[in-house]
């Protein structure tokens, strides 16, 4: 009897999921193009649903937006890919988790007959092309470029010498590699700049704090920090507002999402570099689209980054 | 008389039985693309590593321990096998290399709780940063990818039709099967979940069938990095983060009894599925991830609710 009760119990459970999800996605003939995230808990990916959905509104084309709960669960992502070749979709844009790890699940969707956007990070190409998978085309900041207009930056606020730390992303994404390659390259033309310290995050904001804090201990002397995304900067001015060292330390952070807009505005952060997530999650759905058409697309398709700085953040931020 | 004697025995898991067949039901009802061959063949593939890391979990939990470590001695084992395999190690050694780093953690971690006499759960919440951290080390952060055509059959490979992987998993569960019921160890694992200072009296050496089962934990661990790898073409050090959590659910849906001394393997197997099937099913109804943990959550809540409701009513 009280079994009875406990499966009565979980379907409803599960109804009122359905029935509080399920809106106007009942009927199967129309193109599906569904758009798999690395995570929904980042204001940057937020924007970028954003952009799809109202891409895909204009369009009047049904969107499907998955993601797993961690950005880093490459696994979990590879299990939704697999659950919406399952329920054939159209089209799908994916920003992948993994550069490499995100392979297997485009070859299986290769097989069956769905094409692939890659949206944000870079598939690894080699892998891909062992493989023998095939993607419909990348809708992508230049993180490389990004980088360079990072360090650009510091090297001019420092002067041409000082001491930079660096938080780094998760090792092995194609986004963190390249704004850090880019920065990098350009501080390494400033004999006088030293990078004492460059160490990994893992994106996160808490982890900023207390990276960046445990370098301001090894390391007083820090003049400048470059964090390859903003969520990783907010933590680390929270490090430096314990120190006591607010506006002592140039820092630049990348993605450009409103909170940091706002530091910059207040003079706490220094420069951020802005993508526009909208505007990619908008451009892969528009390919996609296309795409489904039959339309020809331009393989790799990149989206300009700018610097956002006190000079400019109030322009900058017109979204 | 021999139903009623079935139902006592089996009741449990009948229950958990009919509620993964009600769930098929409902999805079933609730779109098309649920009940095909391709997507239970899928959902299959898809439950294989939780499903074969909670076999391990079951034994543990059975004795009345706990293993949080599952998911960091996953990372471990995949980075040291794929390093191997990426030095040209003969593919035989390293998938053993994998497994005995899995059965290595598991052997610590039955050491530390019977010798050192640590409670199993700060044993293996100090296994999982220790096992995690290792990883880190050994790779530097970056994951170890790109792997032979034959390594990758275990993932990719079918046998009439049938993932390589389930088929794996069907035979883990065979094993681990008779191993708890037609074995010393098997008995002795109920024994020590049940009244462990009773199985002690009795002349059982329990220091050495806990630790063996911790180390079977272990290298279960480190077959699912085997397969997750392959599956992957890539060994991450942050691979497998709270899987140790759905280990747990599962094997708790399963009816295995957190308290120990009692639990089974097939009831394990459903409840592995049950998660698997929910996922599946959330994913192809296009619910979001944020209402899939509510509904993830609140099912691990209502099958133990049910369970204490069910002990209760037999007293």
């Amino acid at each position: 009897m009280t079994r009875k009760l406990a499966y009565v119990l979980v379907t409803c459970v599960l109804f009122a999921a359905v029935s509080c999800q399920r809106g106007n996605n009942t009927s199967s003939d129309q193109p599906t193009i569904a758009f798999v995230l690395k995570t929904l808990n980042n204001p940057f990916f937020i924007d970028m649903q954003k952009g799809a959905e109202d891409a895909a509104q204009k369009l009047g084309v049904k969107l499907t937006v998955q993601a797993a709960e961690r950005e880093v669960d490459v696994e979990k992502q590879m299990q939704i890919i697999e659950n919406l070749i399952q329920s054939k979709v159209s089209a799908l844009c994916v920003t992948p988790s993994g550069s490499k790890e995100v392979v297997p699940a485009i070859v299986k969707a290769n097989k069956a007959g769905i094409p692939v956007l890659i949206v944000d990070t870079r598939v690894n190409q080699e892998t891909l092309q062992a493989a023998g998978g095939k993607i419909a085309g990348f809708i992508g900041s230049d993180n490389l470029e990004g980088g360079r207009v990072a360090g650009e930056f510091t090297a001019k606020k420092l002067g041409g010498k000082g001491k930079v730390a660096i938080l780094e992303g998760i090792p092995g994404h194609e986004t963190g590699d390249s704004r850090l390659k880019g920065f990098r390259e350009v501080i390494a033309r400033y004999p006088e700049i030293q990078i004492v310290s460059s160490q990994t995050a893992n994106w996160e904001r808490d982890q900023g704090y207390n990276v960046f804090q445990n370098m301001l201990q090894a390391n007083p002397g820090i003049q400048a920090l470059f964090a390859c995304s903003d969520l990783m900067a907010l933590g680390a001015l929270e490090a430096i507002a314990a120190a006591g060292k607010t506006g002592k330390i140039i820092v630049v952070g990348f993605d450009a999402f409103s909170e940091a807009r706002d530091a910059v505005n207040k003079g706490t952060m220094d420069a951020t570099v802005a993508q526009s997530p909208y505007e990619m999650g908008r451009t892969a759905v528009e390919n996609a689209w296309k795409v489904l058409k039959g339309e020809k697309i331009q393989e790799d398709i990149s989206l300009g980054v700018e610097l956002v700085s006190k000079e400019n953040a109030g322009a900058a931020s017109g979204r | 008389m021999k139903i009623r004697e079935l139902l006592l025995l089996y009741g449990r898991q009948f229950g958990t039985l009919s509620g993964l067949i009600a769930l098929c039901i409902v999805l079933w009802i609730l779109t098309p693309h649920f009940m095909t061959v391709s997507n239970l063949l899928n959902v299959a593939q898809q439950t294989t590593l939780v499903a074969i890391i909670a076999v391990g979990m079951t034994f543990v939990i059975i004795t009345g321990g706990i293993d949080l470590s599952v998911g960091s001695a996953l990372a471990f084992s995949g980075v040291a096998m794929a390093t191997l395999l990426q030095k040209g190690v003969p593919l035989g050694i390293a998938l053993l290399a994998g497994l005995g780093a899995g059965l290595l953690c598991g052997l610590i971690n039955g050491l530390l709780i019977t010798i050192g006499r640590l409670p199993p759960f700060i044993a293996t919440l100090g296994m999982m940063s220790v096992a995690r951290g290792a990883a880190l080390v050994f790779t530097g952060g970056r994951p170890v990818s790109g792997f032979s055509d034959t390594f990758r059959q275990i993932a990719v490979g079918e046998i009439f039709h049938i993932p390589a992987p389930v088929i794996i998993m069907l035979a883990v569960y065979l094993i681990a099967h008779f191993v708890l019921t037609k074995t010393k160890l098997g008995r002795y694992t109920y024994a020590i979940g049940g009244n462990e200072e009773a199985t002690i009296l009795s002349g059982v050496n329990v220091r050495l069938y806990k630790t063996m089962v911790y180390g079977l934990c272990g290298m279960l661990s480190g077959l699912a990095a085997i397969i997750l790898t392959a599956r992957l073409n890539s060994a991450q050090p942050i691979a497998g983060m709270m899987y140790e959590l759905d280990a747990i659910a599962a094997t708790v849906i399963g009816g295995t009894s957190l308290t120990g001394g009692e639990g089974t393997i097939f009831g394990t197997l459903i409840g592995a599925l049950i998660i698997g099937v929910l996922r599946n099913g959330l994913n192809l109804l296009d619910i979001s991830s944020f209402v899939q943990q509510i509904v993830i959550g609140a099912v691990i809540i209502v099958a133990v609710l049910f369970d204490m409701v069910l002990k209760a009513n037999k007293r």
